[in-house]
């Protein structure tokens, strides 16, 4: 890996850096000639059910692991929106969290160690393999979420958690976000996830209305009382865990996604917008209530009047709001809606660790 | 480095000539920092007193081309506020609370924020703020943000890194930005998750935006006491298996017990004990104490003596006291005392215990271990008479054979304390030349003339080898 990064360096070829290629449609704009395949760097290289860590090549997909943790009653609590068949690599090059980011975080929280080949082709291992790391500089957290601009990864130890002795959704219809969000506030009971469905998105699962899909873990006495507790936001009827996973599988392919987000108080005002923005297009919403992230799936389009519709909608849910892309047709990533204040840093860390703009150049719109 | 003589007067005109100090008798004050066995002098001493002041002394340091080492409370443990005839920046004066926001459990605040002062001001809410060093009643937020600071509490709620939505610093060269994203998420480079532990050679904090966490509904702290250490080890290994998250999960063997029982800070913990865990278990009262009786079944299988479980608040209090303190308990054993503050994964526990008692006894020296048991976080401490160098020649090396056996367990040299300057030999036996290369590099782009902090985290000479030979690493494809 690290010659061909050399190579590609000495020859001047940027480099796309492919996984199991799932986010090759997202439209992001990236200028490469030549691909950098990691999907053959597949399997568990290091697995300690009594530590709670796992290290696997950056090409191991998260139903493998999934595999071997649930052997063991444990899981990786990343549970990034899409098909299993994600590799673990892309999980935390992109940075995506699912409904359990609510209490387990993102994968920043995740990630104790890696190794990547930088864009100067030089083989780098940050952090380590315990839980507690405060040696150097953190490198990890800088490659993490960085779309494989700074380096490719190619292998990774995150931090796992016993699953749950008792595990139990309940869905909930709630009459807005707003009501949904003070019963998270005040709660004794914090859900492993709570996630609100838009209507549209409610249907396709089966169930009613704007829906609360609250997902409760720990012992079967706590599980019961916040299951009581729940009630109290109106007539709870139990769900399936795998109402989770049909969450993401519902989701048509190639679908344009995008994430508005707020202050968690905020999201009652959030919500309705986005939703409309959502419905209006012929898609859905869900939100992680507690994060105050709303997620907005559209119907793929290439219509100029359409992508023009989406546009202005874009343009007016981000000035109250930070958007971030997932997966948009190509005239819809520019100009890119968020900004950093520190762009100009953000740019220059980019230069040091791949002065010759050969990984997966373009694709983070970095000055 | 000789003083621009110039210089105290145009740091005087920013801040007063009250909040500059020059003279060795009063930089003397300033010549350690929480780790004894140190001394150098800073040059000079400047205390601005408010934002304005900060930026306009870190905009005349970078002028002036000046070294400097940011310092908040000075409690660190790892040499990291020392300031060796550089500037000492000492940010304790910019201690504002400047909001609560209840809602979304969160506040933005001045680095000079005394930690425990935070959850002071959090409590009305019915919140706190999570990461608490045993040092918290001293030490700021500024600084723990510079040294990604943890606690006994971060087993469940996460280091400080984990509470951080957002920073305003300065970097050396006196830019201001703006790091993360306290209004929705931060997407691109975490440049926030890199600043967080970068131990002052990044730039100075400004304001912090941090999460605060909601206080539990209920709380229990178990007492464990053990015959052996070994049974201690073994019991946490259980209860981390097991999945209960506990809130902390705290381990004092014998040595430490009996200083901290001599003490002002006696917790009455049983001073015939071999080892002691101090656990807390907290949240939803519902099926709380199911989990409380499993834990202290783990206990009793591995052959606790006595598990006593405190509800009330003061004996809560009176048990944690014992443990936050204990670092001072020893102080008053030896005169120095070495800090070490390495992490092995946890299924390596009663191994690397049986091996710190073992380098000890070889060595003839007195280790005390008080550590977050938890998360796998050691802080085997020796006290010693750093004035007898046959000693200290001993605990020197019983020191490097620990660390070296911490490494070779899979584990790190730092949890919680920083590199520094103390911890820099084990630098190189931690991490390959390409790793403390990339290190450099990032330092580069935030302090490209080495100002900020100069001298720590990463070995100089790591950095000069780095940048002397990237076509060697190019011809050769070595990293």
């Amino acid at each position: 890996m690290a010659d061909q990064v050399r190579h590609a360096r000495a020859t001047g070829t940027p480099l796309r850096v492919v996984g199991a290629g799932t986010w090759l449609d997202a439209g992001r704009r990236c200028d490469a000639t030549h691909r950098l395949e990691l999907g053959h760097l597949t399997g568990i290289t290091r697995y300690e059910p009594g530590d709670l860590t796992l290290t696997a090549r950056a090409g191991t997909s998260l139903a493998e692991i999934a595999r071997a943790t649930t052997a063991e009653a444990q899981w990786l609590t990343l549970d990034a929106h899409g098909s299993p068949d994600g590799t673990l690599g892309g999980t935390v090059a992109t940075a995506s969290a699912g409904p359990l980011a609510s209490a387990y975080g993102t994968p920043r929280d995740h990630v104790l160690g890696c190794e990547f080949v930088s864009g100067t082709g030089d083989v780098v291992r940050a952090g380590g393999r315990v839980v507690k790391n405060v040696a150097g500089f953190d490198l990890v957290r800088l490659v993490t979420g960085a779309w494989g601009t700074l380096g490719a990864l190619t292998e990774i130890t995150v931090r796992l958690r016993a699953r749950p002795e008792d595990d139990r959704t309940l869905a909930v219809e709630v009459d807005s976000a707003g009501t949904a969000w003070s019963w998270l506030r005040q709660s004794d009971y914090t859900p492993l996830a709570a996630e609100l469905l838009s209507p549209a998105l409610s249907a396709r699962l089966s169930l009613g209305g704007l829906c609360l899909l609250v997902r409760l873990g720990g012992n079967a006495a706590f599980v019961r009382a916040a299951g009581d507790a729940v009630t109290a936001l109106g007539i709870a009827t139990t769900r399936d865990a795998e109402t989770w996973s049909t969450l993401s599988s519902v989701e048509p392919t190639g679908t344009i996604t995008l994430r508005a987000s707020t202050r968690p108080s905020r999201i009652g005002e959030l919500w309705p917008r986005a939703v409309e923005f959502a419905e209006r297009a012929g898609g859905y919403a869900h939100a992680t209530v507690s994060r105050g992230v709303v997620r907005c799936v559209l119907p793929s389009t290439n219509d100029p009047e359409e992508v023009r519709v989406i546009r202005d909608g874009i343009r007016e849910l981000a000035a109250t709001s930070t958007i971030v892309g997932e997966r948009m047709p190509a005239s819809l990533w520019t100009p890119s809606a968020h900004k950093q204040s520190s762009a100009m840093l953000v740019g220059r860390v980019h230069r040091a660790f791949d002065p010759d703009g050969i990984m997966n150049p373009g694709i983070l719109d970095i000055a | 480095m000789p003083l621009n003589p110039t210089l105290a007067g145009r740091l005087a005109a920013i801040v007063g000539e009250k909040r500059v100090l020059v003279r060795p008798g009063e930089l003397r004050t300033y010549e350690s920092d929480g780790l004894p066995g140190y001394h150098v002098t800073p040059s000079v001493a400047v205390f601005p007193g408010s934002r304005d002041e900060a930026v306009a002394v870190v905009r005349l340091l970078a002028e002036t081309k000046t070294a400097f080492v940011a310092r908040g409370a000075g409690t660190g443990l790892s040499g990291g506020a020392l300031a060796d005839d550089v500037v000492l920046l000492g940010l304790h004066r910019l201690k504002r609370i400047i909001s609560i926001d209840a809602d979304n459990a969160r506040a933005v605040v001045e680095p000079g924020v005394v930690n425990a002062l935070l959850t002071a001001a959090a409590t009305p809410f019915g919140l706190h703020y999570a990461p608490d060093p045993s040092s918290q009643t001293a030490c700021t937020i500024g600084g723990n943000v510079a040294e990604n600071a943890g606690g006994p509490h971060c087993l469940k709620y996460g280091v400080t890194l984990n509470h951080v939505l957002a920073l305003t610093v300065i970097l050396p060269d006196g830019e201001i930005v703006q790091l993360g994203n306290a209004d929705g998420e931060d997407s691109g480079l975490d440049v926030l998750g890199a600043f967080i532990g970068s131990e002052g050679c990044f730039g100075v904090v400004l304001d912090a935006t941090v999460r605060l966490e909601r206080n539990p509904q209920s709380i229990r702290t178990l007492l464990a006491d053990f015959h052996s250490i070994d049974g201690a080890a073994h019991a946490v290994s259980a209860i981390i298996a097991s999945g209960i998250v506990a809130a902390a999960l705290e381990m004092m063997d014998a040595a430490t017990i009996q200083a901290v029982e001599a003490s002002i800070y006696a917790a009455g913990y049983p001073t015939d004990a071999a080892a002691i865990l101090l656990i807390e278990l907290d949240g939803a009262a519902a099926g709380l104490d199911v989990d409380v009786e499993r834990v202290a079944g783990f206990c009793r299988d591995a052959e606790a003596r006595a598990v006593r479980v405190a509800t009330d608040p003061t004996d809560r209090a009176r048990l944690w006291q014992g443990r936050k303190k204990a670092f001072g308990a020893m102080g008053r054993v030896s005169s120095h005392l070495v800090v070490q503050d390495a992490v092995v994964p946890r299924t390596k526990l009663p191994s690397i215990l049986a091996d710190i008692q073992r380098i000890g006894a070889h060595y003839r020296v007195h280790v005390c271990n008080v550590f977050h048991a938890g998360d796998g976080n050691l802080h085997p401490n020796i006290g010693y008479n750093a004035n007898d160098p046959d000693e200290s020649s001993r605990v020197h090396s019983a020191m490097t054979e620990i660390m070296q056996a911490c490494i070779d367990s899979g584990g790190t040299i730092t949890g919680e304390h920083g590199v520094g300057l103390d911890k820099l030999p084990y630098m190189e036996a931690l991490f390959t030349p390409g790793t403390l290369g990339a290190m450099c590099t990032l330092r580069d782009v935030f302090d490209p003339e080495h100002r900020s902090n100069p001298g720590k985290v990463v070995p100089v000479h790591s950095c000069r080898e780095w940048h002397a030979a990237p076509a060697a690493r190019a011809r050769t494809g070595r990293a």
